[in-house]
């Protein structure tokens, strides 16, 4: 017998959190490999090396690192986009979106407090980084990091649909 | 388990069919277009397979270390190779009080063929004459004093307002906002970037839309 409806709070916040980075995720991650609004559209060597001077424009890495988040990010975003839809290994990828969300957020506000002009890179499309873009996130990141958090928590938390029921008081028997 | 496998493709699928919006039509013609080329301010051969369009402000500093890191080694590799066709575009920025003047001087400058040595001369010298506001000295120094005497003629007749402003309105088509920004075009596409890059990672991506051919 059901215990309670299982949708507590909680769980509805790491539903969202799933639905909106899931999907940002997997639309950042498609945008910069197939540059939707390009037409015609150019081929994965050319988006991938556009993006790399979107990275090469924070000034972070040298180049050969800046060509290997070029040629990497992009494939993970679309796979973390997908994990956290599908919800499977969430407390492990919640976290890797959490770590991902923190030096991408460390590094925005790093540009914006050196008053760097560039573009976010967030989505392929040329987007000044603004006041905005940090806000937004920073918004972002904690709601990944609430989310993690929650999946924690969810975890050793027993479902109330497979808890087990509580034993019925015995009726002494009469002899 | 499954649901959420088979709900993820969807989501996939529907963001790969439904973004395929953006720039379309005749906004995409005409920004892929080269128009109003001013050939004295143009570098390399029109038919090169990566147009370059660069809208650059003199007295911008990130235009200056763009010109002194990239510039040359672009010039020397690409431009003189017949790989890129490099338009100088000006888009002189209002919070700069002396770009308009030195865009006047340079523009004036290219109508006597003299684009290059000045462009180079105001970059040098960026730093003084920001502070001073001697852009006339600057130029003086690069050109002969008969070259200045048209210079400076061609500045104060104003003719080359309409030049400048076409720049401009070309650059806002782009939605630019900053100095330097470049717009690459390559087999009908159109990559528009903000700042400045790293010659080695440019070289890659004009590596990159030159193979596409």
């Amino acid at each position: 017998m059901m215990q309670s409806f299982p949708l507590t709070l909680r769980r509805a916040f790491i539903w969202l959190g799933r639905l909106v980075l899931g999907g940002i995720f997997l639309y950042a991650g498609y945008a910069k490999i197939v540059l939707p609004t390009m037409h015609p559209r150019p081929p994965l060597g050319v988006a991938l090396t556009f993006f790399a001077m979107q990275v090469d424009s924070y000034q972070l890495l040298p180049p050969w690192g800046v060509t290997f988040v070029a040629h990497t990010l992009p494939f993970a975003e679309v796979a973390l986009g997908l994990l956290l839809l599908a919800g499977w290994g969430l407390r492990i990828w919640s976290t890797l979106v959490s770590l991902i969300m923190a030096g991408f957020f460390a590094a925005v506000v790093r540009s914006y407090a050196l008053g760097l002009e560039i573009n976010c890179g967030c989505f392929a499309t040329p987007e000044k980084l603004t006041g905005i873009t940090v806000l937004r996130d920073g918004l972002l990141l904690a709601l990944v990091l609430l989310m993690t958090v929650f999946a924690f928590q969810e975890a050793r938390a027993p479902h109330p649909w497979t808890a087990p029921q509580k034993p019925e008081p015995q009726t002494p028997k009469s002899q | 388990m499954k649901l959420r496998l088979i709900l993820g493709v969807m989501l996939l699928v529907g963001f790969a069919a439904g973004t395929d919006l953006g720039t379309v039509g005749t906004e995409a013609q005409t920004k892929s277009t080269l128009v109003d080329v001013d050939k004295a301010k143009a570098l390399g051969s029109p038919n090169a397979p990566v147009t370059m369009e660069v809208f650059s402000d003199f007295q911008c500093p990130a235009c200056k270390a763009y010109y002194e890191t990239v510039w040359r080694r672009l010039i020397d590799n690409y431009v003189n190779t017949g790989k890129v066709y490099l338009v100088h575009r000006d888009f002189p920025l209002p919070a700069h009080a002396y770009s308009r003047i030195a865009a006047n001087y340079a523009n004036a400058a290219a109508r006597i063929g003299k684009y290059t040595a000045v462009e180079r001369a105001l970059f040098e010298a960026q730093e003084a004459w920001s502070v001073s506001g001697d852009v006339d000295g600057t130029v003086a120094k690069a050109l002969t004093p008969k070259e200045m005497i048209k210079v400076r003629a061609l500045v104060k007749a104003d003719a080359l307002k309409a030049g400048i402003d076409k720049d401009v309105e070309r650059g806002h088509l782009f939605n630019v906002s900053q100095t330097p920004t470049t717009i690459f075009h390559s087999q009908g596409q159109t990559f528009p970037y903000g700042g400045q890059v790293n010659y080695d990672i440019l070289r890659q991506f004009l590596d990159q839309l030159i193979g596409q051919r």
